[in-house]
């Protein structure tokens, strides 16, 4: 199959389609093209393709809506003062994350306070209304966001971003085995929050 | 398959088993449970870490930063130095130029040998963004103001905090050190900025400490163009003005560089 290639916006009003193509790129799995001949059309069509994945991303990291939001626009800024250096355009993605990552760093980290979205406020509620579901939600938030930053960026990274163990090895500069170690040891955790996994040596 | 063996498999990418994982779970009947189990788990993980709603507008908001850019670069243009300004009737010219790179460029690479990785990539960005914090000496240079050059003693010892010295400046007379001092690129890392005169203006050589980059790769932006070479135990950087030959200077420091054990 061939890449899916994007058409670019020259202006806000096609945000409509901007969205439909970025929920459609998302179901097929596809890396972006980005496509156009200016850098301002590269650049709509990095944002149409990628922008969810990047605010979910912040979103898990930053724990908190507001400060994932001002992190996802740093990030834009970065990425459009620098997109000449966005030579293969399959490696968007992880260039946007890594920005995300260090920019999270440098801004966040070292300040900000311990914030937990307990009451999951910035979580869409499921259609379904079985009654378990919302306080389970809630615990695998609260769980997820226990997690030592060692065992959740690789999971972020794999379930939201959707890289390989190896782009996640890139990415967090680790090798492959590592990242498969934490991967496992990071669903073990939640698992045993759960109670669906007993204690293991590993 | 012994159980640790098959549950390390399984929860470390439960969407891509190998073959014998799968063959492992159809075979016992406990380990097609762990299975089963782990992809139920996985679809109210996968459920929850999509869900988070998109703050209203920000798509707009994301959109309109390069309209906001535009702004801020006419503020600042406007406080330009003469040099500087003259420089950018060129831009007009360079812009087209590098539209047709690009375009040329993304074709090629999507054919090509993977480039440098994205971790790589972002070092390139911060370099660069360096560069443009340290401007204001960069353009004296590039204009032509005087510096005194300066003698190996003084170069090295700014290099010495990137753990690197400059083992013979004399077979290097091909170039002036015009300014020598530590920076701080990457937090944690040390590192070093000397400013060379090119033929174009201002060319900065920074050595650092951190990891070598996978591969050579080339970094630009509006104004400057540079490559990021790997060494023993660190990196260079040649970055100069659009269109200096940085290949002389690669050779001349690459063979003279050395790093402190």
């Amino acid at each position: 199959m061939g890449s899916l290639r994007i058409r670019t916006a020259s202006n806000l009003a096609s945000l409509a389609y901007i969205k439909n193509i970025s929920n459609l790129r998302k179901i097929m799995s596809e890396p972006p093209v980005l496509e156009g001949s200016t850098k301002k059309q590269r650049y709509e069509s990095l944002v149409a393709a990628l922008y969810q994945d990047v605010f979910r991303y912040a979103f898990w990291i930053c724990k908190s809506k507001p400060m994932a939001e001002d992190l996802v626009q740093e990030t834009f800024l970065r990425a459009w003062r620098s997109l000449e250096s966005l030579q293969n355009d399959k490696a968007a993605k992880a260039w946007l994350f890594t920005i995300l990552r260090r920019e999270n760093a440098r801004q966040y980290e070292r300040y900000r306070p311990e914030l937990v979205d307990i009451d999951g406020q910035s979580i869409a509620e499921r259609d379904d209304n079985e009654p378990d579901s919302k306080m389970d939600r809630e615990l695998l938030h609260n769980a997820i966001n226990r997690l030592e930053s060692e065992y959740r960026e690789p999971l972020l990274l794999q379930v939201v971003g959707g890289f390989s163990g190896k782009e996640i090895a890139e990415i967090l500069e680790l090798n492959n085995n590592t990242v498969m170690t934490r991967l496992f040891r990071a669903r073990s955790k939640l698992k045993l929050e759960f109670g669906l996994e007993t204690e293991t040596d590993e | 398959m012994d159980e640790l063996e098959f549950r390390k498999r399984v929860y470390a990418n439960p969407r891509n088993l190998e073959i014998e994982v799968v063959d492992a779970a159809r075979a016992n009947p406990e380990y097609q449970k762990i299975l089963d189990d782990t992809l139920g788990f996985e679809d109210s993980l996968g459920s929850l870490l999509e869900s988070p709603e998109m703050p209203e507008g920000i798509l707009e908001r994301i959109l309109s930063i390069p309209a906001g850019e535009k702004i801020h670069e006419a503020a600042a243009s406007s406080n330009v130095s003469p040099i500087r300004a003259k420089k950018e009737s060129f831009f007009q010219y360079y812009a087209i130029a590098a539209s047709l790179i690009l375009a040329v460029g993304i074709v090629f690479s999507l054919s090509s040998n993977p480039g440098p990785s994205s971790a790589d990539i972002v070092f390139g960005d911060e370099l660069l963004a360096h560069l443009h914090h340290d401007i204001e000496e960069i353009d004296h240079i590039t204009g032509g103001e005087t510096y005194a050059v300066l003698d190996l003693a003084e170069v090295n010892s700014s290099m010495a905090n990137a753990g690197t010295r400059l083992v013979s400046y004399e077979e290097s007379q091909n170039f002036e050190v015009r300014s020598a001092k530590p920076c701080e690129i990457l937090p944690a890392y040390e590192s070093a900025h000397l400013v060379l005169q090119g033929s174009q203006g201002a060319i900065s050589v920074i050595v650092i400490n951190n990891s070598p980059v996978d591969v050579e790769f080339s970094i630009r932006d509006d104004r400057f163009e540079g490559i990021v070479l790997p060494m023993e135990q660190g990196n260079m950087i040649l970055v100069g003005e659009k269109n200096e030959d940085l290949s002389q200077y690669a050779s001349l420091f690459s063979e003279n560089v050395e790093w402190a054990i």
